[in-house]
């Protein structure tokens, strides 16, 4: 009798050396993994050639590496078929393996984006509700420094359609981006953060912003707020700096251009008119009832939870992902919903829904009079600030 | 349009190999070339009120451990792992390899490391299991790396593999039932005797099986299955045997391995291909030397060797024998990191005596014995 199962294996086809270089700037510069680190990498089946390099990459760094990979079509087989039980199950294995990991890399890697979209919404809402525990645990662990995280995408057919590209080109694309189409993508991470902590600290002195643009006069309070410099850490490919408005300081008209897409819908042309801090108009050219229905969510909804400015000049394109679509270099994006707390904003809502406005053509932003910003650029460099101190990200 | 062999693969190995119950935490490892079957698991599982959790290997993992890995990172145990061996009821194993040889390049001794600390989970894998804990199978899905292996296209090896568990019929649980009551009988005669002699070319081999329990195998543990086992006598074991069949382990290939044996424990070992990672094999400790399993082959429906241990040892006419850990099941004490089974043809001129006595001759046991 057999008594096991040997998993043998071996690589497919040849390596495209950004694969490995993408998993390498992951383990090396965004985790900063140590040796003896427990390390999980969570993806599906079709990023199997970037999990293997994210393995690889930690057995070199003397890590304690392994795969959690899921097969494609599961999770609609049991939307569609399991009991309400089946659904809200999480294995025991899970609460241990939670505490014990050191470092997660989630890889997004769809063969369809629109696989849920005729799921029973319900169904699906109780699903993410008992996934959210293990969640905000893994959160937790985050927030206090004892775990890091960083997400990133492999290149499929699926996300290379919904940019309208072919996959060549969207590997270029995405590669670009994370700037792993070079050999020294950490050095070139490490200029970037420098630049958008020294970006942040002098944000840090605004009170308000007025941004201007094509149907769009919105002045946001930013007083008191710490800006954030997304460098790497978390995402990859990064680049932003965002902070939590004041909450009932917005004022004024904004206009976006590019479709606001939520769970898989996309709204479009969406026009909101703020006083006081909240949304008091609202339409969009297509998608307007979902846009109210979001807007009712809670008292949250109507509220800024974000304001940020997208400085990865590499993506230049909007491409129906949000990784990549609110880093787009001479755009701004303002959530409506949650904020950040280690920011200093305090709305709460179950909504966190980016939108992107385009401010690369006639765009301008003052801080507190100042012209600051103009045609998708900063009209200065900021002072260098010192060294980044990662800890406030992650004390 | 799901193919309807993997909703019947997926039918027999959740209804009657692992009997799925609501509430069961099923677990579903393979690796991405098994995804039709997968699925098809995946939904039959979720359909009887288990909770199917699937596992899928990345290709080339196992080879940049084994070829860059510190003896520490060799060694180290995961908590999925650890958490999968302590909390599955259920266990549904799929091979599905893109390359069977990957791990030909390997460091045997660093194999070792590795299959000594796993080890552990398995002895806790085969305790749940024995204790009723656990129900578990191990299966194969047909993929070009074995259709090569088999020396077939992948279309005829999958009729092959669909044959082999009885697949291409209307009713194969019914058709495992009857081949298990078979099997059962021949457990039960097997059991009143207390030593076999084999003898074929190259063979001939002393097994004491006083006292021991075998364990007839209708599709419950390996899928396809058809034999029955167990554990000899740890002392017992006496004379030379030859393995005809070439014999693939973890990776890779050892062709034509002789072993001598005296007192139950392997004193020369000889093979034309392979016969480093032989050595490196039986030195991994005590038990490796001595037999852990021996069982008779009785699926008539595998006729023919394909080079895949899971079908090659219930080949209809065959005995094979493990090296290593005994399933304690069996009444078998041998303790070890490894188990492989070696098998060894009898179709040829050939016979098996027990107690002296001449019950089995050219592949098959003579009639009305059992």
């Amino acid at each position: 009798m057999q008594s096991c199962l040997v998993s043998v294996g071996y690589k497919t086809g040849v390596t495209d050396p950004r694969i490995a270089r993408l998993a390498d700037l992951i383990v090396d510069y965004s985790l900063e993994l140590q040796p003896g680190q427990v390390f999980r990498v969570d993806a599906l089946d079709a990023a199997s050639p970037l999990a293997l390099e994210f393995y690889r990459s930690a057995i070199r760094a003397g890590a304690f590496p392994y795969t959690s990979l899921g097969l494609e079509g599961t999770l609609e087989l049991l939307l569609e078929h399991a009991s309400t039980e089946q659904i809200e199950y999480i294995a025991p294995q899970q609460w241990e393996e939670i505490e014990e990991l050191d470092a997660i890399a989630t890889i997004w890697s769809e063969s369809n984006t629109r696989a849920l979209s005729r799921v029973d919404p319900a169904r699906h809402a109780n699903y993410l509700a008992a996934q959210r525990k293990l969640h905000n645990r893994r959160w937790e662990r985050i927030a206090a420094g004892e775990m890091r995280w960083c997400g990133t995408l492999f290149p499929t057919h699926a996300h290379a359609q919904d940019a309208g590209m072919s996959l060549a080109s969207y590997e270029d694309f995405v590669f670009s981006a994370c700037h792993v189409d070079s050999e020294t993508a950490a050095e070139h991470w490490r200029l970037v953060s420098s630049s958008l902590h020294a970006r942040a600290a002098a944000l840090g002195a605004v009170k308000e912003l007025r941004i201007m643009g094509p149907d769009t006069d919105l002045r946001v309070s930013v007083e008191g707020r710490s800006w954030i410099a997304a460098d790497g850490c978390y995402n990859m490919p990064d680049g932003e700096v965002f902070t939590s408005p004041v909450e009932n300081a917005t004022e004024g008209e904004i206009r976006y251009t590019f479709p606001a897409i939520y769970h898989g819908r996309e709204v479009e042309d969406i026009r909101l008119r703020f006083e006081g801090g909240s949304v008091v108009h609202a339409e969009a050219a297509r998608g307007d009832d979902y846009l109210k229905t979001l807007l009712e969510m809670d008292k949250g909804a109507r509220i800024l939870g974000e304001v940020a400015f997208g400085l990865n000049y590499e993506i230049d394109r909007f491409t129906r992902n949000i990784l990549f679509d609110e880093k787009i270099g001479g755009t701004m994006h303002l959530a409506l919903g949650s904020a950040f707390s280690q920011a200093g904003g305090s709305n709460i809502s179950g909504l966190h829904w980016d939108m992107i406005c385009d401010l690369r053509e006639d765009g301008e932003v003052y801080a507190d009079g100042e012209l600051i910003w103009q045609a998708g650029q900063f009209l200065h460099e900021p002072m260098p600030a010192p060294a980044p101190v990662e800890a406030t990200e992650h004390a | 349009m799901p193919d309807p062999r993997h909703e019947r693969f997926a039918q027999v190995l959740v209804d009657y190999s692992t009997r799925v119950e609501e509430g069961d935490l099923v677990l579903i490892e393979s690796t991405a070339l098994a995804a039709p079957l997968v699925r098809a698991l995946y939904r039959r599982v979720v359909q009887a009120g288990g909770h199917p959790e699937v596992r899928i290997g990345v290709d080339g993992a196992a080879e940049a451990l084994l070829a860059r890995g510190n003896d520490e990172q060799l060694a180290w145990l995961s908590p999925r792992l650890r958490g999968d061996s302590r909390e599955a009821n259920v266990r549904i194993a799929i091979e599905a390899e893109l390359n069977t040889r990957g791990l030909t390049g390997i460091d045997p001794a660093r194999q070792a490391i590795f299959a000594r600390a796993r080890s552990k989970l398995r002895d806790l894998t085969m305790e749940r299991a024995a204790a009723g804990e656990l129900r578990r199978v191990v299966t194969a899905f047909p993929t070009n790396s074995s259709a090569q292996d088999a020396e077939m296209s992948l279309a005829d090896y999958e009729d092959f593999v669909y044959r082999a568990g009885f697949l291409d019929e209307d009713d194969p649980i019914a058709s495992w039932q009857e081949l298990g009551e078979r099997l059962a009988r021949l457990a039960e005669w097997l059991g009143t005797k207390r030593e076999l002699r084999v003898i074929t070319e190259g063979t001939d081999l002393t097994v004491g099986v006083d006292g021991r329990t075998w364990i007839p195998c209708d599709g419950k543990e390996n899928f396809p299955d058809g034999e029955v086992f167990t554990g000899p006598v740890e002392t017992s074991v006496e004379g030379h045997v030859r393995f005809s069949f070439p014999a693939p382990h973890a990776g890779r290939l050892v062709r034509d391995i002789e072993l001598r044996f005296e007192g139950g424990e392997v004193v020369e070992a000889h093979a034309s291909e392979g016969e480093d990672f032989l050595r490196e094999m039986l030195a991994m400790d005590d038990g490796a030397r001595r037999l852990g399993e021996f069982a008779f082959g009785m699926n008539d429906s595998v006729q023919e060797f394909t080079g895949h241990t899971l079908f090659d040892e219930k080949l209809g006419g065959t005995v094979h024998m493990a090296l290593g850990k005994a399933y304690p099941e069996s009444g078998g004490t041998n303790e070890s990191a490894l188990h492989w089974d070696l098998v060894c043809d009898l179709r040829g001129e050939s016979e098996v005596h027990a107690d002296g006595e001449v019950v089995y001759r050219n592949g098959e046991f003579l009639p009305d014995l059992f």
